[in-house]
């Protein structure tokens, strides 16, 4: 373990990102924006049913139209079954379609109007299957499979799967049933979320083009090794012969993660000997990705002793995963932890299922499984202060974790600071005082594992000084990769400005897994740091040749090299790069050992992903007071207030933007944004009007405070992750403060204008 | 496909006769076929340059003309329309974002037909009415006539409408529009409500005119309402409104819950209306100043 102080000299820079300008002036490119020389259109055929086996499939008529170069299904392509947890999907529908928007055939044509005239002409035909939509249904030992072969699927080796549960994940400490019988007070909660969507503005696009045997593919997505391995493996070809690049990214929160439609694209642009791009549609984006944000069901029992000491929960967590368990396999344990919570409990048993059903697959969006599972928690737990006669702040200042603390899957907490970030967000809210009788302030904590994974980078400076970082992450709008600049300029004695970043390339830069898990400072930073350094040894070294010094007594520090105590003896790095330039390169390359897992003492795990350790955890509490118009239950969110330790702040202002963001998203969840299906599984809200997200207009006043503390194990200059973490506890701060207003919780997601008069309906009726 | 761009309303009236249809800021229109609502028109006549369809002006008896191609942003910001007739600037104040008012137009909200347009239930309560021009002159329906159906009014393909005509205000007289949303910009009224008032010289209520949005086939008003004092009639509008709206259920809501809360909207536009009657000044949109849309701390 390595104890990473905070940077002491120098408060966290407030630096506006380097993307930043071309994004708002409008010259930055976008992979829509991209064109090539005798581009195709491509156009997908969807299922359009959500359980149904294909009994015909003529594609003849599509394939005669004029102008349409290439029509492929799954007869077309290698016969291969992927996912990284559970390998149940495949590019083309085979025999069966298990939701509406699964592909059944793809079009690449001269215009996209022909290419959709193609697509729509494709004759298919159906026999109906039974749909499965409910979650508890799904799960009876009758019900019907969404996946006949479940048993024949290659799976991880700890993947625990029964029919259509393509994942149960548990975690026992202690004896929760009998320290729940000797229990003084004991409170259960049952609590439904909905699914929804990430909505990035920028709708999914793929543009590939062949040249031999090799193949460049521009898209959309935040992983480019992670949509280099999906080509490489559905399309059987070596990893060196497949070139992703991304150009900006127009957002992303999780949805645009894993290997979307860059196999489908290649394959096409393949076939028709010409380059192809495919750029989706809105109501495409709403209904084909297999990454939208779980519904689920979650039911929790809470022990207690009089005096309100939390002594055992029991759980137990339905997830939708939909029709495929795309990268879901790991929220099943992520649930069951965030149920869990960051809370002293010694006795937990809570059991978690990712249950198949006919709707679009899930995936990772912005903290998978956390708004929901917190909201849930932190509801209950407002429940639980109540009964007992505390007041909600100080239940929670009772019962959270802190350093030094036992979590509830046995890990024992280094320095974290939960504790002050409740202290924080309450007093900057100015919780506790008087309001009106229509107005409250609900307080909920939240939790977020750090993502410790291999990451690359290498570091160069020209003869003329300025400098690239080449680097495998990717930047999905959090800043994260911005921040690298910052980094590398530090390490060197540099500014930000003298670098320039390369990134997004598969072909160019090292391995990194992308812009997911709020991993990029994390290892990525640690990757650049590495790199830099050895520029900087490579410096010292010239610059000791040069003024006649020990390498140990040269300091980097504004753009100059100087011996210490000796401002007078100096020479600009520039100088020293010309020097370099004419013998050994200033070339450094950076990845570094990530931090392991931290034990876990006397729990057991069922299903074990690896998310029950949580490395270098990242910890919040969200104030929000809400102002609640009893006569419609429509819901405002007056003012937000944050606390978040994620360890060390490199970049303030993109921090802030991190937190800002998250806020925005969990509001929406909260109040506005849910899909709702028909009774066949379908999106009834797949477009923009109906599916409410949060506007400019809506937004409150929101404070951020940084609880900046020396954290274990984490990266550069002590920073965890802060993607997600911002998105966890939002929703469930604005539903206490619906519960303390209305007198009993909104047991669904999201609190709708209707659910809450239906609430305050219930509650009046008393 | 064609496009004409008209610039005199002559020419627009002939290619309306010949078959073409009318296009203004194309926020119905374009966004309809976009989403696969209806195909655009073959052929099609632009009537944004028309510069005799965007004026606003008083009208010998003391009423306001305003024409068909005005905008939400000018219907919004005019002093006039928001001292005299508050409702109809409460509403377009509501439409869409600041780029769909500024090219959005009353004429072809109102032409649209939708039953939850939010400039009609204004328009009725103020007893407005629509000119009608076509290469045989032109006549003037009110809105009750003009609206038959979601979706469709009683004008002729050849029609154009061409201006809104309001009657000139009583003394003591104010309005309002609100509306139930659930987010603040980019919202499509879930259901809504514009009354008018008239008070006596003691702040009773003398006389009031209520209309509903998105709780029926077409904008509808209440019957039966009358007279007394505020409390009372703004207590009526919310039983009359609530009894008399026939509302569906669909995504946006229930027709439960949009009964339930047609009626609050009705009594607080009539409560508004009133407040407005009686001199006092509430901002541009009322929505933003009362009920869900007050600052912290503000009593409801």
């Amino acid at each position: 373990m390595t104890v990473t102080e905070p940077h002491p000299a120098r408060p966290a820079p407030r630096f506006v990102r380097a993307d930043g300008p071309d994004k708002v002036t409008g010259s930055g490119r976008y992979t829509a924006d991209l064109s090539l020389t005798g581009v195709l259109a491509a156009k997908f055929r969807y299922a359009d049913v959500s359980h149904a086996r294909i009994t015909r499939l003529d594609v003849s008529a599509a394939r005669a139209m004029p102008g349409v170069m290439s029509v492929l299904t799954a007869a077309d392509v290698p016969d291969v079954r992927f996912g990284p947890f559970v390998q149940d999907r495949t590019l083309f529908a085979t025999d069966v379609v298990r939701f509406e928007g699964e592909i059944i055939a793809a079009v690449a044509a001269t215009t996209a109007e022909i290419a959709q005239r193609a697509a729509d002409a494709i004759v298919v035909e159906f026999e109906p299957l039974p749909v499965v939509t409910d979650l508890e249904a799904s799960l009876a030992t009758d019900a019907p499979l969404v996946h006949g072969d479940w048993a024949d699927y290659g799976s991880a080796e700890v993947v625990v799967r029964d029919r259509n549960d393509a994942s149960f994940s548990s975690i026992t400490k202690g004896d929760a049933a009998a320290a729940m019988a000797g229990a003084d007070v004991v409170v259960s909660s049952r609590y439904v979320a909905d699914g929804c969507h990430a909505a990035p503005i920028e709708p999914r696009a793929v543009l590939a083009q062949w040249e031999g045997d090799k193949v460049t593919i521009w898209t959309s997505t935040q992983v480019p090794f992670d949509a280099r391995a999906g080509v490489c493996e559905t399309l059987k070809l070596p990893a060196n012969r497949v070139r992703i690049i991304v150009p900006h990214l127009g957002g992303g929160f999780g949805g645009k993660c894993g290997f979307h439609y860059e196999a489908h694209i290649a394959a096409l642009a393949r076939a028709a000997k010409r380059p192809v791009r495919l750029v989706f549609s809105r109501r495409e984006e709403f209904l084909a990705p297999d990454r939208r944000r779980e519904g689920m069901i979650i039911d929790i029992t809470t022990g207690m002793r009089t005096d309100g000491t939390i002594i055992a929960r029991s759980g137990w967590i339905a997830i939708d995963n939909g029709a495929y368990t795309a990268d879901a396999g790991f929220f099943s344990q992520l649930a069951a932890m965030h149920v869990a919570g960051p809370y002293r409990v010694p006795n937990v048993s809570i059991e978690a299922h990712l249950v198949y059903t006919n709707h679009q697959p899930s995936g990772s969006v912005r903290a998978p499984t956390a708004p929901q599972a917190c909201w849930a928690l932190e509801s209950h737990t407002d429940e639980l202060a109540k009964a007992v006669g505390l007041e909600p702040v100080a239940f929670r200042k009772l019962n959270a974790v802190d350093t030094g603390a036992e979590g509830p899957s046995g890990q024992t907490y280094d320095e974290i600071g939960l504790q002050q970030c409740i202290d924080a967000a309450t007093a900057n809210a100015g919780y506790g005082q008087e309001l009106p009788d229509d107005e409250a302030i609900g307080v909920a904590i939240g939790w977020w594992p750090s993502f410790s994974v291999p990451s690359g980078a290498y570091v160069k400076i020209d003869g003329d000084g300025s400098g690239q970082i080449i680097t495998g992450a990717q930047e999905c709008g959090t800043g994260a990769v911005m921040t690298l600049r910052q980094l590398a300029a530090d390490e060197l004695g540099m500014a930000a400005e003298d670098f320039q970043l390369v990134y997004q390339d598969t072909s160019v830069a090292p391995y990194d897994m992308g812009a997911t898990g709020s991993q990029t400072l994390f290892n990525n930073g640690r990757a650049v740091v590495n790199a830099a350094g050895q520029i900087a040894e490579q410096l010292r070294k010239l610059a000791a040749d040069h003024l006649e010094a020990s390498p140990d007594d040269i300091v980097l520090a504004d753009g100059h090299a100087s011996v210490a105590g000796t401002p007078t003896a100096t020479v600009s790095i520039a100088e020293l790069a010309g020097i370099a330039s004419g013998g050994e390169l200033l070339i450094g390359h950076g990845s570094g050992q990530p931090p392991g897992p931290p034990p876990l003492v006397g729990s057991t795990c069922v299903g074990d992903l690896g998310m029950a350790a949580f490395v270098a955890p990242q910890f919040s509490c969200h104030a929000v007071r809400v102002k609640l118009d009893r006569d419609t239950g429509v819901a405002r969110v007056l003012a937000v207030s944050t606390a978040h330790d994620s360890g060390t702040i490199i970049n303030e202002l993109g921090a802030l933007g991190q937190v800002e963001g998250g806020v925005l998203m969990g509001i929406g969840q909260a109040l506005t944004e849910g899909t709702t299906y028909d009774d066949q599984g379908k999106q009834r809200n797949a477009a923009m009007l109906e599916y409410k997200l949060q506007t400019c207009a809506d937004a409150p006043p929101i404070n951020t405070h940084f609880v900046q503390i020396a954290t274990p194990d984490a990266g550069p200059r002590g920073a965890k992750g802060l993607a997600e973490a911002p998105n966890v506890a939002t929703a469930a701060a604005i539903s206490n403060a619906l519960a303390a207003i209305i007198g009993r919780p909104v047991r669904r997601l999201p609190m709708t204008a209707e659910r809450v008069w239906e609430t305050l309906n219930e509650e009046a009726a008393r | 496909m064609s496009l004409l761009i008209a610039t005199t309303l002559d020419d627009a009236l002939a290619a309306l006769a010949a078959g073409a249809r009318p296009i203004a800021g194309g926020t119905d229109l374009v966004v309809g076929a976009r989403h696969g609502k209806a195909p655009l028109p073959a052929s099609l006549v632009a009537i944004d340059r028309i510069e005799s369809l965007r004026t606003v002006g008083r009208s010998a008896d003391g009423g306001l003309v305003i024409g068909a191609g005005v905008s939400h942003h000018t219907i919004e910001t005019d002093s006039t329309i928001g001292a005299e007739w508050s409702a109809l600037a409460d509403a377009s104040a509501l439409v869409g974002s600041p780029a769909t008012r500024h090219v959005g137009t009353l004429g072809g909200n109102v032409m649209n037909g939708s039953p939850a347009m939010d400039t009609g239930a204004p328009l009725v309560v103020f007893g407005a009415e629509a000119e009608l021009a076509s290469g045989s002159g032109s006549r003037r329906v009110d809105m009750a006539t003009l609206w038959v159906g979601p979706g469709r009014t009683s004008a002729a393909a050849d029609e154009l409408c061409v201006a809104i005509h309001l009657p000139a205000r009583a003394p003591r007289s104010g309005s309002a529009y609100l509306r139930l949303e659930y987010r603040r910009a980019m919202e499509i009224a879930v259901v809504g409500a514009a009354a008018s008032v008239t008070l006596t010289a003691d702040g009773a209520v003398d006389s009031v005119r209520v209309a509903l949005t998105a709780v029926a086939a077409t904008i509808v008003e209440v019957t039966g309402l009358t007279g007394g004092s505020v409390a009372d009639v703004a207590a009526a509008a919310e039983a009359a409104a609530a009894d008399q709206a026939t509302p569906i259920s669909d995504l946006r809501a229930s027709d439960r819950y949009r009964r339930h809360c047609i009626g609050v909207m009705a009594r607080r536009a009539v409560e508004a209306a009133a407040r407005r009657a009686s001199g006092e000044t509430i901002a541009i949109p009322v929505n933003r100043a009362v009920g869900i849309g007050m600052a912290a701390g503000a009593a409801s």
